[in-house]
């Protein structure tokens, strides 16, 4: 076991004795969790665990859910998120989100990478605006494909690019962490190739979160996986351990294939 | 050996029940589909119906009738309905009498002095003496010239006539029968009248019975009067039956004389010699007639013969003035000139100059006054119920009470309107303002109905995506929602300020069906709307009206579909955003 732990870096997110209720639902049950900074971290689990949810938490997106009520410490970089002082619309951009449809806004390409920047008026110019919408579409991979039409509509790109789109908007705002809900599950599987490779690379600068029902994919992109059954986390470890010696009888079922 | 049939057995869904099932199905959509065709054909029909009844009528507003005739003005002439009088002397110099006179002036529309002082204002008017002008009709002699008392109809005249002055009267003498025409009419006009005498005998027949037998149970002087009674009957039937008779004996004898033409039996009229007479007693070869229009001194001897059907009495324009107007018309002094009027003038009580400006005008104003009240009042209350508001009792309490809203009848908002706005707020009375305030309230449930339903329509996922970047509740709304809702909300709000813009009963409970001949220049001005204008001049018993309500009402619908157009565009524009 000397191989395949990664060096660890210092935990971003500092969950304890999270619980989330849905009017009379427990969806997640008291977990506690660390999340790195500089790695890709994935959540996976049979459909309806939590593992959704407990995305959500992360940027305070259940927030906009009226009967969602979430308890216990989030800390990020050491501040409660739940704190009284923490603005959730600042917090969402520091944590970024893409989600499991790509939902590009009905706008031009530009727009919709320059409308992060623009709301937290993070340019100072129409240069800087260029710029940092190149930049996010050179990191997202899709500069190339749509340099020539930065102005027609984002909903008219293909699935896969509308995906990288969607992550091309989100690092736009520079976040620190980027929360991602399945982003490959509405993909075909070239795609899907295209934006794993994509989400490997950005694991190198930010702190990525990845909730996927595939658990090659985890197998693929994550340094580390939490495995959730029904609202519980049942095991958090790297992923290597996750999937080639997995200590909860639940852990191993699910990776062998044999529920979920 | 067993032979075994090589044919499967028919399956659920290829058996001959199968197929009965399969055509029963098909029929079942052919006659949904004949069932919708026909319900779209009613339609139509009832649309085309409607308009065509509305836009047959409405087009006769298109012309308006001029005379053309002499007229003394001086330079700084400002009593313009003596001009117009002295020049109607001066054109009929034979018009004796108060009537003639009267009748006259009455070809003339008020409208003809107000057009000389607005070009004296414009400082076009031509000044001099006997300057050729153009002057407006009245209302009936345009419907006289439109044919609507009917058209005057050409009679044979093929003999030649002979005119001789008697007494008063002029002698007219065909040598063909000529005046048989109005003889027969004479005649008829007789027989409807034994008709009618012979009725009158029959109900004093039925007084005689009636009293016949009340005599037994009588007695003393009340005997005495009974019997008086029923001697006055008979005598007054004997009388009856003898006029009747001799009427008829009249009718049918061969040559009967000249026979009267009342003015309740259809008018005839002779030209000749440059003048009109107008025939008064009548035999099948000769007549008597009365000169309506002098001769001009013109000794050609060709004649015609023309009668109206409409008795004298059944219209608004008299034998004399028809004498007139053929005179003139013949002359060509009389033209049908494009109606501009109609649309630059606002309303009358005289149907000839009346207008549909100032209505026009005043249904914008009331417009704007409610766009700009309830469209932002609407749009931001389904903002707030869809986007902002928690669900709970209240804001269910306050859905279901709009809902309610939708469906109050108008006039009650009129009422309130009355109470709140005129009598509370000191609103001025009449004004678009106060309309546009009471349609604003009237329209708001229905934009806001619609708004929240376009609202709620905004994929959910298009909110998660601005939440997701740091967007706040007011950025997600009025960047992404608003934008893709607009055009639903568009479409409702088309609904609501179409149904205003149709409204009457609120508007008629805040004072906005006065009569109002000034064009509004402001939201506090008095002013009527476009269908006020149209109830008006439906209620109106100037028959001249009757077009100008169908044209009116075309307005209403022009209006209508331009409003619609700019809203339509609107929307356009909204959904080309992708």
């Amino acid at each position: 076991m000397t191989e395949s732990n990664p060096p660890l870096p210092r935990a971003k997110f500092q969950c304890r004795g999270v619980n989330v209720h849905y009017a009379t639902t427990h969806a997640i049950k008291d977990n506690d969790i660390d999340i790195y900074d500089k790695s890709v971290t994935s959540f996976i689990g049979p459909s309806g665990c939590g593992k959704s949810t407990f995305l959500r938490c992360l940027n305070r997106m259940n927030d906009t859910i009226e009967i969602c009520r979430v308890t216990g410490d989030i800390r990020l970089d050491d501040v409660d998120i739940y704190g009284s002082d923490i603005d959730p619309v600042q917090l969402r951009a520091r944590v970024g989100m893409v989600f499991q449809k790509p939902n590009p806004f009905p706008k031009s390409i530009f727009d919709n990478v320059a409308y992060g920047p623009r709301i937290h008026g993070l340019a100072e110019n129409r240069a800087d605006l260029d710029a940092m919408v190149e930049s996010s579409l050179r990191s997202a991979g899709l500069w190339d494909e749509v340099k020539d039409r930065l102005s027609s509509s984002g909903t008219g790109l293909s699935g896969g690019q509308q995906q990288r789109l969607c992550i091309a908007r989100a690092i736009a705002t520079q976040p620190e962490v980027l929360l991602m809900d399945e982003p490959c599950s509405a993909l075909d599987p070239i795609a899907t190739e295209i934006v794993e490779e994509l989400i490997s690379s950005l694991g190198e600068t930010y702190c990525v979160v990845i909730v996927t029902h595939s658990m090659q994919q985890a197998n693929r992109i994550s340094e580390r996986t939490a495995f959730f059954h029904l609202g519980e986390l049942v095991e958090y470890e790297t992923t290597h351990n996750i999937f080639n010696t997995p200590k909860d009888d639940r852990t191993i079922g699910y990776v062998s294939g044999r529920f979920g | 050996m067993t032979e075994i049939s090589m044919t499967p057995a028919p399956s659920i869904h290829t058996g001959e029940a199968a197929k009965a099932r399969l055509k029963k199905r098909h029929n079942a959509e052919k006659r949904l589909r004949a069932y919708g065709i026909i319900a779209i054909s009613l339609a139509a029909l009832a649309l085309m119906a409607l308009l065509y009844n509305i836009f047959a009528r409405a087009v006769n507003v298109r012309t308006e009738h001029y005379i053309t005739i002499a007229a003394d003005i001086a330079e700084d002439e400002n009593d313009f309905l003596k001009v117009v009088k002295s020049a109607a002397k001066e054109a009929f110099p034979f018009a004796s009498g108060r009537t003639q006179r009267r009748q006259v002036y009455g070809l003339f529309s008020d409208g003809a002095a107000d057009d000389m002082r607005n070009a004296a204002g414009a400082g076009t008017l031509e000044t001099g003496e006997s300057v050729e002008r153009r002057f407006l009709l009245s209302d009936d002699v345009d419907l006289y010239l439109r044919g609507t008392f009917g058209a005057p109809e050409e009679r044979d005249a093929q003999g030649s006539l002979t005119v001789t002055e008697d007494g008063k009267k002029i002698l007219l003498e065909s040598t063909a029968a000529d005046f048989n025409a109005a003889v027969g009419v004479v005649k008829a006009g007789l027989a409807a009248q034994a008709e009618r005498l012979r009725e009158e005998a029959g109900r004093q027949t039925a007084g005689v019975d009636a009293l016949t037998t009340r005599l037994p149970s009588l007695e003393g002087p009340e005997l005495e009067d009974t019997k008086a009674q029923i001697e006055g009957f008979q005598a007054k039937r004997a009388q009856l039956l003898a006029q009747a008779d001799a009427l008829d004996a009249t009718v049918t004898a061969q040559d009967s004389g000249r026979m009267k033409l009342t003015n309740r039996m259809p008018s005839f009229f002779v030209r000749a010699n440059g003048g009109i007479l107008k025939l008064t007693e009548v035999s099948n070869t000769t007549a008597l007639a009365k000169p309506l229009v002098p001769s001009d001194g013109t000794q050609t001897g060709a004649w015609s013969l023309f009668s109206l059907d409409r008795p004298e009495t059944g219209r608004p324009v008299k034998d004399f003035q028809v004498a007139l107007i053929e005179n003139l018309r013949a002359k060509d002094r009389i033209e049908a000139v494009t109606n501009w009027r109609f649309f630059t003038s606002s309303d009358s009580t005289q149907p000839e100059i009346a207008g549909i400006y100032g209505a026009l005008i005043g249904s914008m104003w009331t417009m704007l006054v409610t766009f700009s009240l309830a469209f932002p009042i609407g749009v931001m209350a389904a903002i707030y119920l869809e986007e902002f508001a928690p669900r709970n009792r209240w804001t269910d309490f306050i859905e279901v009470n709009i809902n309610n809203l939708a469906a109050v009848p108008s006039i009650v908002f009129g009422l309130l309107g009355l109470a709140v706005f005129l009598h509370f707020f000191g609103v001025p009375r009449s004004s678009p303002l106060a309309g546009g305030l009471v349609l604003a309230l009237m329209t708001l449930p229905t934009i806001i109905i619609a708004s929240r339903a376009s609202i709620r329509a905004v994929p959910p996922s298009i909110r998660s995506a601005a939440l997701g970047l740091g967007a706040s509740k007011v950025q997600t709304t009025f960047h992404h929602v608003l934008p893709l809702a607009m055009p639903g909300i568009l479409t409702g709000t088309i609904i609501g300020m179409a149904q205003a813009l149709g409204e009457t009963a609120p508007l008629l409970m805040i004072g906005m069906v006065a009569f109002i001949t000034a064009v509004p220049e402001g939201v506090t001005d008095s002013a009527t709307v476009l269908p006020v204008q149209v109830f008006n001049w439906a209620n109106a018993s100037e028959r001249a009206f009757d077009m100008r309500t169908a044209a009116a009402i075309a307005v209403l619908l022009g209006f209508l579909v331009v409003m619609n157009m700019l809203a339509i565009i609107l929307r356009k524009r909204f959904e080309r955003r992708w």
